[in-house]
Order: structure tokens, then C-alpha cells, then sequence
């Protein structure tokens, strides 16, 4: 038959002028992935989901889904055909229609589908009872995005794309929108192609994260990859997971940092002795422990509820995080001093 | 994909030239060859039907200014008894054509008229026509044409005012302005622009009026017009006519839309409140009702009174007029004509829509300009037109004349007031579309609906209630259009307007009165209708 479910080769996509993205490739190999594409605002990835879903032509490459060319400079399957479902992030309801009418308005398509879901059971988990007979203008943003995204699942799409479908949705929902719909997407294998820019998101949801910077998808991985082993510094500042310091390469296993003293762990690619390299810390690297020698002035505390994470000044003037459990049993202000544990080990040196 | 755009440009670059065509024609004429007529004309009446025109334009702005301006402020100001009534009373004006005020005016004030009757049942006879004064001339279409035209400027001042900030009239009372001083310095002010905006309706509507003028015997640049057609078979002399009075025109349509932008500039998009009005009672409530009662009584209720008066006194026209010819003819034209505007409006708006494309956007823009052109200028070039184009064909081609088929028949009075309502039709649909989210369509196609599908479930059920409304709004306009119908329609083919002219410049009056109540009937219908919107606040 095929042997990619999807498959993205080359190909540019035009948001404007000015924004592009340029020899995209993507393959989605197994039917049921969830695929998060994560981004700046205004990079263009609505633009790949629109070009993915017909709604715009691209200028050069490919994309077939389950073998069938959909897109090329040549070719051009009209979005009706092609049954992949978009869920637009603005509100595209039709505003002459019920809720219930609108999430059945595309149900018809594909009756004899392998999902295995109905309208009544996508209500109760998208949290929409009691909304069926309103109109379009008499439900909340965040509703009227359930809604779509309750559409597009009911029209049973070889293709679902999302985006950013929990953008105006509370913080209390999302979470448990996320586990419901992730829920769905697998136990029917839903393909899902989905743009966010909330990386904890994208990180929950996705089997494989893509992160698109300056007009190229510069990773594609997992996200326990994306998150450890960033292949870039431009994916590293994106993620603003760490911080890049100086130090210099001293053996097979080890670095030394000016301030921080030698660093030991396991070189994600190797480097020559001596070399000057940036190294990535990221706030569970570090350990606190009182009694440590090396003691580092605290400029700033962020209390994330489960967590604080410190923020440490060294010598040469790094802002170093280091991720506290909440529990701790004392808590440290700024301006005092913060003990590291040392020798730091680092399970997996990432440098630049 | 790429025919399909083809044919959207094809019907595009069609409709746009076929609604550019009076104004090409005029232009174009210009520089033809006249009879010795135009020397003639130069020379002597030239300058009296310019100043006339200009004499009635200022003498018509001046009151519509007040009436608009005086009884919007009342109405949205000021809780006063039967303040909502008249609120929406006064748009019953638009019911009543100037042309048809005239006649009304001329039955009351006429020699043993109406008020001559009216003063015998109450005094006894007498010799009261010595006493009774004349509105005939050129004070009877100044007057005719204040009440039937001062609508424009209420509608469009009372929804500007609504608009108001309440902030800034709370700011000029906090600044110690009484009422009087926040009118003139904040409200009236910053109303400007709808009022520029109405008055230039109003000095449109006045220069183009055919009807009134030429019942009163009023030398103007539009019956000059029709007497060079008329009476001198002359079309490039009308046509130069037609020329001067355009270049007029088309300044007032350009300033009517600059000011219309600038009328939305000024509304506030957020923040905004109704505002409170001021509640008038007892003797301070006296100088609004009595305005408003006035203004409605002389607007409507005279006109229409006199009418149903004159058309209940003299029964027998109601068997020498065909009445039922008369009603399926308007009828008729109406059906006709809404459908095939609204087809193609729906049509170009639909192109531009899946297109995409900014030169039929470009198009679409130019070919809404018919409306500005008045039915006089547009009638005398159709027919210069068509008398050309059938002359070209039989000369050039061997072709039999068309003429026929184009003037003096339906089709060319549909063609007709296709080019002179499209924009009406255009601009509705086009308000409404804009409504409808481009996601949305993409939506549709997404769930599997082609694109004539999602025109059928999304787009025309969404557009309907305005497509209802634009079908009345066109219906008013046609019912109550004039010179257009009097010159192209076929052979004792006739509406409530000219079958009413016909009997009004014949000079008989009494006769001319029920085509004209049954127009003043089915006008305001409409108007009910479509109140809703006439006084929407947007």
C-alpha cells in the first residue's frame, strides 16, 4: 500500500511575502501519531496546516497522504476532497447554525469510518452539555473552540489538524481537555498534526515535537530528545529551558566552568580537549545543599507551586536557574547566598 | 480552478461596464456634433436652468438641515410623549416622492382646491382663492422637495448621534456647557461628518429631480435635458447637458463618500454606552412634540390626506384606471428587477469572495457608481447608447436594428434599473459577506462541502434576511422612480409614477391623486418593512 502514512518533501510554504518556510520535510510513518509542531508567533506554522489541508497552494514539493499525491507544483486535490479536518484557532462556527448542528454539519462524510465515537459522547468529554441548542454568538471563545474541534473530530478525518485548539481555553479545562482528547486521538488512532507555542502542551500531547525557527524546521524528535538533547542554541533560547555558560572541554567526561568548578557527565557528541564550548544547564541539573562550599548570591525566586526555581549570579555574571522542590524545608531569599552540591554531575553534557 | 476565475472576471468586467455605460456615453457625447438647438440653448436658457437648479439646491438644503438635524436631536436626546412614535413616523416621508408632494401641494392650495372646499364648509361661500396663497413655481418644488428629502439627513444625524460618546457629552456637562452650548460646541460638531454626508444625499436627490420640477413648469438643467430629447429630438444637446450636471454630481458623490468615512471614524468602537436621554415633561415637552407633530403632519399625513381626499371625492377614476395593470405592472418590474440584481450582486461578491482577487475588487468598486447618476442622465444615454450601437451593428455588420429591443421594452427597462440600483444590491450583499468569516468557508470545504454546497448551506441561508431586505429597499426605489420608467418604459405601459405624472401634467390632478395614494400606500408598506433597518444603529 504505502509506506508512510504522510509525507512532507521539500516543500515551501508561503504565509506572505516576507514569511515562509522553506524545504520543510515531515513523515509521519505509523497512522495514529500525534505530531506538535511548536514555534514562534508568526513563523508560519498555520500556514503549513492550511497548505496540509488545501486551503492554499504550495509553490514547491509534496504532500501525499497514505500514498495519494495531495499537493505539488503541479498537482492540487481540492480541500473538500481530501479529507483532512482543520480546526481553526478563531472561531469558525457557522453562525446560522445550532452547536449541535454544527458539530454534525460534517458528520455525514464518512459513516462507515473505523472511529468509533458519536456527537452525544464528544459533548460530554469537550465539556459542552447544555450548549446544543445555542447559537454560534451565545457561547464563550473558548466554547466555540471546543466546538470546532468537536466538528472536525465528528467529520472522522484520515488527517485531524489542530491550532493551537486550547489557546483560549481556561487553565482549570485544559488540562483535562488534553488527557479526554488525547485519550480519543489514541484509542481511535487519530493522525494529528497540532501548532502550539505552549511547549508543555506540546510536550504532554505529542509522540514527536517538530520546532520551526527562522523559516526551517530546525528539530524534529521526541520530546523527551527535544527537551534534553536540543540540537541547537536557537532551539535552546526558543525552549528557554536553561542557560548556555562558558567553560572549556577538559577530558572524554568532564568540563570545567569558570565559577561552577568541573562538571562531570556524558558528552551528547564529543569535542576535543581544550576546547572552548557553551554548555547547557538546565534547572534540574543543579542540587541544593546548604553545606556545599560553593555558595552563589540569589537575584531572583520564582514560586511555580510544586517548585521554586532560584536564579543564581556567578563571579562572571551567568544567571544560573536552579529548580527547588516545594516542600524544602527552608526557604532562601534574595540577596542570600545558595550552596550547590558538588562535584556536579550532569547526566548528558549538551554543547555548543 | 483557473476557467472557473475566467468566468468570475468575465461577469465582473460586464456588469462593470454595463453600469459605467451612462457615464461613459455622457462623456464620450461631449465632444460630439449638436444641432444649432445647443447654440441656441447657450445663448439664452443655459444660464437660467443653471442658477434655477442652484436656486432650488440651497433653497432645499437649508430647510432639510434644520427639519433633519432639529428632530434627530429631539429623538435622541429628550423622553418626550410619543417620542417613539416619531422616531419612526418621520421615516414615512420616504414614502411620500417630491413629485407627489407637488401634486398634493398644487391640490390644496389651487384655485377652488382643497382649502377653498375646506374654508366654504366652515365660513360659507365666499370669494377665497384671492386669499389663499400660491405654492407654485419654484417655492412649490423648494418646498415639495424639503419635506420629501429631509429623511436623509434624520436618518443618517440620528444614527451618528447615537453613536455619540456618552463620555463627551458627560465631559461638556462636567465642563458646566448647558444644554444649548454642548449642542453647538460637542454634539453638532461631531456630527459633521453625517450631516455633510446627508446633505450631499439631499443635493443629489434635488439636482436629479425630474418630476417636481417639471410639473411646476420649472426650468432646471433635467427637464432641459428631457425637452432636448423631447421636444428636439437632440440626444447629444441633452447629453451635454447631462455632462455639466454629472461633473456637479459626481463632486457631491465623492464628498458624500469621503464624509461617510469620516462619519465611521468618528464612532467609538469600545467603550461605548447608550446614552441617557433627558426626560421632558409638562410645558418643556411642548416645543419637541409640537416640532415633531408638525414635521410629521406636513410630511406625511398632508400629502396623504390630500391624496385619499381627492381619490375618494372624484370615485370614478377608480373604474377609468386599470388598477389591477397598474399593481401587477409595479408588480412585475419589482420581481424582475430584484431578482436579476440580486443574482448578480450575489455573483460578483461571491467571485470576489473565492477569487480572491484585488482587480475585481478594483472592478466591482467602479461599477457601483450608478446610483450617483440621476435617472434623467441615465435614460437620454441608454438611449444615445443603443441608438448607436444598433446604427453600428447595422452599418458594420448587416445586423437588423436592435434598437427595439432595447428601448421602449422591459429588458431595457430592467437593464435600467439594474444599472441604477446595482450599488444598492452590491453594497447589501457585500455588508453582509463581510460578516462571514473567510474560516468559515474553509471550514465547510474541509467537512466535505464543495463550493456550491457551502454557497447553499452556509452562504445563503446566513444572507437571506439581507437579501429579503435589499429586495424591499430596491422595491422602494423602483416603485417610486420616475423619469427612468417615464422615458424607457414600452408603449401604455405604466407604474403608479407616470400613470400619476401623466394625469399631472395633462392638469388633471383629482386624477393623478389615486395612482398616487396607491403609491404612497405601497412605499410605506415597504418602509415598514424594512424600519428595522432605515433606523438601524449602525
Amino acid at each position: 500500500m504505502y509506506n508512510n502514512f504522510l509525507e512532507i518533501q521539500n516543500t515551501t510554504f508561503v504565509a506572505s511575502k516576507l514569511n515562509k518556510v522553506l524545504d520543510f520535510n515531515l513523515t509521519i510513518k505509523n497512522e495514529g501519531d500525534i505530531i506538535c509542531l511548536l514555534g514562534p508567533s508568526g513563523i508560519g506554522k498555520t500556514t503549513i496546516l492550511r497548505s496540509i489541508a488545501g486551503l492554499q497552494n504550495i509553490p514547491k514539493g509534496s504532500i501525499s497522504l497514505k500514498g495519494k499525491t495531495l499537493s505539488s507544483e503541479n498537482e492540487h486535490v481540492e480541500p473538500e476532497k481530501r479529507n483532512i479536518a482543520l480546526s481553526f484557532q478563531d472561531n469558525s462556527l457557522f453562525p446560522h447554525y445550532t452547536i449541535l448542528d454544527n458539530i454534525n454539519f460534517g458528520a455525514k462524510r464518512n459513516r462507515n469510518s473505523k472511529y468509533n465515537f458519536e456527537a452525544k459522547e464528544l459533548i460530554k468529554v469537550l465539556h459542552l452539555n447544555g450548549l446544543e441548542e445555542k447559537f454560534p454568538h451565545q457561547v464563550s471563545a473558548g466554547e466555540a473552540q471546543r466546538v470546532s474541534l468537536a466538528r472536525s473530530l465528528m467529520s472522522k478525518p484520515d488527517l485531524l489538524l489542530l491550532d493551537e485548539p486550547f489557546s483560549n481555553i481556561d487553565e482549570s479545562l485544559k488540562v483535562e481537555l488534553q488527557l479526554n482528547i488525547k485519550k480519543i486521538l489514541k484509542t481511535n488512532k487519530i493522525t494529528t498534526i497540532m501548532v502550539t507555542h505552549d511547549s508543555y502542551e506540546a510536550f504532554y500531547m505529542a509522540d514527536y515535537c517538530g520546532i520551526i525557527l527562522s523559516q526551517t524546521m530546525k528539530q524534529y524528535d521526541t520530546p523527551y530528545n527535544i527537551h534534553h538533547y536540543p540540537n541547537s542554541i536557537e532551539v535552546v533560547n526558543f525552549l528557554n529551558k536553561g542557560i548556555l555558560v562558558d567553560a572549556k572541554v577538559l577530558d572524554d567526561s568532564s568540563v570545567e566552568h569558570e565559577c561552577l568548578g568541573i562538571i562531570k557527565g556524558d558528552f551528547v557528541k564529543k569535542y576535543p580537549k581544550g576546547t572552548a564550548v557553551k554548555l547547557l544547564v538546565q534547572p534540574e541539573d543543579l542540587e541544593h545543599d546548604d553545606k556545599s562550599k560553593l555558595q552563589l548570591k540569589i537575584i531572583d525566586r520564582k514560586f511555580r507551586g510544586t517548585n521554586f526555581i532560584y536564579t543564581l549570579k556567578t563571579k562572571n555574571n551567568d544567571l544560573i536557574p536552579v529548580f527547588v522542590h516545594s516542600h524544602h524545608i527552608h526557604q532562601h531569599e534574595i540577596e542570600e547566598n545558595f550552596g550547590i552540591k558538588t562535584p556536579i554531575y550532569i547526566d548528558h553534557l549538551v554543547c555548543f | 480552478m483557473f476557467k472557473n476565475i475566467n468566468y468570475w472576471y468575465l461577469s465582473s468586467i460586464i456588469v462593470s461596464l454595463l453600469v459605467a455605460l451612462p457615464i461613459l456615453t455622457v462623456f464620450a457625447s461631449f465632444f460630439g456634433t449638436t444641432s444649432e438647438y445647443y447654440e441656441l440653448l447657450r445663448g439664452t436658457f443655459l444660464i437660467t436652468y443653471i442658477s434655477n437648479s442652484i436656486i432650488i439646491l440651497f433653497g432645499v438644503l437649508f430647510p432639510t438641515f434644520i427639519f433633519g438635524v432639529l428632530s434627530a436631536y429631539f429623538v435622541s436626546f429628550y423622553n418626550f410623549p410619543g417620542v417613539n412614535f416619531f422616531k419612526w413616523a418621520l421615516i414615512l416621508s420616504f414614502a411620500v416622492p417630491a413629485y407627489i408632494y407637488a401634486y398634493s401641494l398644487t391640490a390644496f392650495f389651487e384655485n377652488f382646491g382643497s382649502l377653498f372646499a375646506l374654508l366654504k364648509w366652515i365660513f360659507g361661500e365666499g370669494d377665497y382663492n384671492k386669499y389663499i396663497p400660491k405654492f407654485d413655481g419654484m417655492m412649490g418644488a423648494i418646498i415639495s422637495m424639503s419635506f420629501s428629502l429631509f429623511g436623509y439627513v434624520y436618518v443618517l444625524t440620528r444614527a451618528s448621534f447615537y453613536h455619540q460618546s456618552h463620555n463627551l457629552i458627560e465631559v461638556s456637562k462636567n465642563l458646566g456647557f448647558s444644554a444649548k452650548e454642548s449642542f453647538f460646541k460637542i454634539i453638532l460638531p461631531s456630527a459633521r461628518p453625517a450631516i455633510v454626508a446627508s446633505l450631499s444625499l439631499v443635493a443629489m436627490e434635488c439636482l436629479a429631480d425630474f418630476g417636481t420640477v417639471s410639473f411646476f413648469s420649472v426650468s432646471t438643467l433635467t427637464t432641459g435635458i428631457y425637452n432636448s430629447w423631447l421636444s428636439y429630438d437632440d440626444l447629444n444637446t441633452a447629453n451635454q447637458l447631462s455632462f455639466i450636471l454629472l461633473l456637479v454630481i459626481l463632486t457631491l458623490f465623492f464628498t458624500e463618500n469621503y464624509s461617510r468615512g469620516g462619519a465611521k471614524y468618528h464612532q467609538p468602537s469600545r467603550g461605548f454606552r447608550k446614552i441617557p436621554k433627558i426626560d421632558l415633561q409638562g410645558t418643556k415637552s411642548f416645543f419637541p412634540i409640537a416640532f415633531c407633530s408638525l414635521l410629521f403632519f406636513f410630511s406625511f399625513i398632508f400629502p396623504t390626506t390630500q391624496m385619499a381626499y381627492w381619490s375618494f371625492k372624484f370615485p370614478k377614476y377608480f373604474q377609468d384606471i386599470d388598477l389591477l395593470s397598474l399593481n401587477l405592472n409595479t408588480l412585475f418590474l419589482v420581481l424582475v428587477a430584484s431578482l436579476v440584481l440580486i443574482s448578480f450582486s450575489f455573483l460578483i461578491n461571491y467571485g470576489n469572495r473565492v477569487s480572491k482577487s484585488k482587480l475585481l475588487n478594483y472592478l466591482s468598486l467602479f461599477s457601483i457608481s450608478g446610483y450617483a447618476i440621476p435617472g434623467i442622465i441615465l435614460a437620454v444615454a441608454f438611449i444615445t447608447f443603443f441608438s448607436w450601437l444598433s446604427e453600428f451593428l447595422t452599418l458594420n455588420f448587416g445586423f437588423i436594428s436592435i434598437k427595439r429591443l432595447f428601448i421602449g421594452s422591459i429588458l431595457g427597462l430592467v437593464l435600467a434599473y439594474f444599472i441604477r440600483f446595482y450599488s444598492l444590491a452590491f453594497n447589501g450583499i457585500k455588508s453582509s459577506y463581510l460578516k462571514i468569516n473567510q474560516s468559515i468557508d474553509e471550514s465547510s470545504y474541509l467537512l466535505g462541502y464543495t463550493k456550491f454546497r457551502t454557497f447553499r448551506k452556509i452562504h445563503l441561508p446566513y444572507l437571506k434576511d439581507s437579501v429579503f431586505l435589499i429586495s424591499v429597499l430596491i422595491a422602494l426605489e423602483i416603485i417610486k422612480e420616475l423619469p427612468i420608467t417615464l422615458i424607457l418604459r414600452p408603449f401604455n405601459f405604466d407604474t403608479f409614477a407616470t400613470k400619476a405624472y401623466g394625469y399631472a401634467s395633462q392638469d388633471l390632478l383629482e386624477a393623478a391623486a389615486l395612482p398616487s395614494l396607491f403609491l404612497i400606500f405601497w412605499a410605506g408598506l415597504f418602509i415598514f418593512f424594512t424600519s428595522k433597518y432605515i433606523l438601524s444603529d449602525k
